[in-house]
């Protein structure tokens, strides 16, 4: 049996896992609808009459200038996956480079360089570094992302580099030494694939780290700057659900709900799945 | 007797311990002729692997480590080589095996991706060239079913036959020279035999020369023309195995006999 077999086998014997798989197969659907203009292209359009009530023609009802909030819910999630999946992915790349690099000149100034511009980062308030990102940026949409990508890469940096100093004493990297491959080539080729599992595990808890942060974010203000997320929504529920209108409000946190729950159950099982114990000798 | 391939002139090794600098390996030299096993023993811990890694350029860079002597092979001095010329060198005319055959492959990747990489980067063969070179060599190294190995993850190998696959590699571009060290010492008796006769046999037919290291006597019996008996980082003895083992010529190597004499007929 191969090894991503083995870890199939793992997950689907895994209920929550497999929950939480199917919720986040269906969220990516929708996102994937959304990209492909199929769903919630009328999210701006303001049409209807202010806080109607759900119905057939508007399912979740309207916000206060009349926009269906169905269909802004239904647009946020693709809000939520561009951000999640490029802050993650990229975030995710960030501390493997660096952390592989540290890791492996351990004890040497790249390696100190890396772990204080880690420390560094991890000192500053995130909130405040995000303002502060936002305000040198002046409302770029990506500000943001920046903000996240320079930040998040610090957890998988620290693993990865741990990792890769526990590997590099093990004799296939001297035995790769032996046959004459360069440094950067064995750490690329032999060191950073058995990091995997480090990686994949990283991939998804950034992912809802970001989404959870750019929810926030756009709340505050700070995020989202075109188009609509559940963020934005919860900041125009604010003055509604004091009115008796928790449409946008319950719409907007079940939804946010709903992926996040559906993500870490899979995350969890995914980390489960990969143990290393279970995975490589 | 022939030219010798490796010539080694006084080797010092220096590792940092507590932070003085104490030798490992001191002031040793020595000839490997082509064909040739020779085989270093001594006790754990007198500088049989350092001498390897000095030889193979593995030791840490300074300061960890400081290395001083000649090292020639086939007139190139190693010693003074720069990194990028060694890599050149390395598993193609001067290989090694190491001792834990456990962690010698890289887990993710099958044991013919890891073959095939030695043909292709040492060779410059293409992809269905080096598969055809790894199934032959896997052949020789005595796999009967090499396509079935090549597919096969390091996991599902066991430890003899992992450490064919090392020997595969390592013998793949018939380097002048190949290091052993201790390839055999986590396996069992008759794997150990099994590899052993593997090794030297290969080592017969490429003409390559072999330095074995190891602390096992018997395998210095059966398997070496010469020996070098090392003790506290010097050679103390040098000799062919027939007058080592009817007549050693130093205390140490006498006491390390009658060590073994004891252990096996109590």
């Amino acid at each position: 049996m191969t090894a991503s077999n083995r870890i199939w086998a793992n997950l689907r014997r895994d209920r929550s896992g497999m929950t939480g798989l199917v919720i986040v197969m269906a969220f990516f659907l929708i996102a994937a609808g959304v990209w492909l203009g199929l769903l919630g292209q009328g999210w701006s359009l303001a049409d209807g009459g202010r806080w109607e009530p759900a119905s057939a023609e508007y399912w979740f009802g309207t916000n206060v200038l009349g926009q269906d909030i169905f269909q802004r819910a239904i647009f946020s999630v693709r809000t939520a996956f561009d951000i999640g999946l490029l802050v993650a992915l990229l975030s995710t790349a960030l501390g493997a480079v660096l952390g592989a690099i540290a890791g492996w000149y351990s004890n040497s100034w790249i390696d100190g360089s890396v772990l204080w511009l880690k420390g560094v980062l991890d000192s500053i308030p995130f909130y405040l570094f995000v303002a502060a990102v936002a305000f040198a940026l002046q409302g770029k949409p990506w500000a943001m992302h920046v903000a996240m990508i320079a930040t998040f890469w610090t957890t998988t940096g620290r693993l990865v580099r741990a990792e890769v100093m526990k590997i590099k004493s093990r004799d296939f990297v001297l035995s790769a030494r032996a046959i004459g491959l360069p440094d950067l080539l064995i750490l690329a080729r032999h060191v950073l694939p058995n990091t995997s599992h480090i990686l994949l595990v990283q991939t998804s808890i950034a992912f809802v780290a970001a989404i959870k942060t750019e929810v926030i974010l756009s709340f505050l203000g700070l995020g989202v700057q075109d188009g609509v997320s559940w963020g934005l929504m919860l900041a125009e529920s604010t003055q509604e659900v004091l009115a008796g209108h928790f449409n946008n409000f319950l719409s907007a946190s079940l939804m946010l709900f709903a992926l996040l729950m559906g993500f870490n159950l899979l995350a969890d099982a995914l980390q489960d799945a990969f143990d290393p114990a279970q995975v490589s000798v | 007797m022939t030219e010798a391939v490796l010539k080694i002139r006084n080797l010092r090794v220096l590792m940092q311990d507590a932070g003085r600098m104490v030798p490992a390996v001191d002031g040793i030299s020595f000839d490997l002729h082509a064909g040739e096993v020779l085989a270093l023993v001594g006790e754990s811990g007198c500088g049989k692997t350092k001498t390897a890694e000095a030889i193979m350029g593995l030791l840490p860079r300074a300061p960890a480590s400081l290395q001083t002597g000649r090292i020639d092979l086939e007139g190139t001095d190693l010693a003074v080589l720069a990194e990028s010329a060694l890599r050149k060198i390395r598993g193609r005319d001067l290989s090694m095996v190491f001792q834990e055959p456990l962690t010698a492959l890289d887990p993710v990747f099958t044991a013919g991706s890891q073959l095939a990489g030695v043909f292709r980067r040492h060779r410059g063969s293409s992809g269905a060239q080096a598969r055809e070179q790894s199934i032959n060599m896997l052949q020789r190294v005595g796999f009967s079913d090499a396509p079935r190995v090549m597919q096969s993850y390091p996991h599902q190998l066991s430890g003899g036959m992992r450490q064919r696959v090392v020997l595969a590699m390592a013998m793949a571009c018939r380097p002048r020279v190949l290091i052993a060290d201790e390839p055999t010492t986590s396996l069992d008796v008759t794997t150990q035999a099994q590899v052993l006769t593997q090794l030297t046999d290969l080592g017969r037919d490429s003409g390559t020369a072999i330095l074995l290291i190891t602390h096992d006597l018997g395998v210095v019996a059966q398997y070496c023309d010469r020996a070098l008996v090392m003790h506290q980082g010097k050679i103390v003895e040098q000799a062919t195995v027939d007058k080592l083992f009817r007549s050693p010529g130093d205390d140490y190597t006498a006491e390390l006999l009658s060590a073994v004499s004891r252990s096996t007929s109590p």
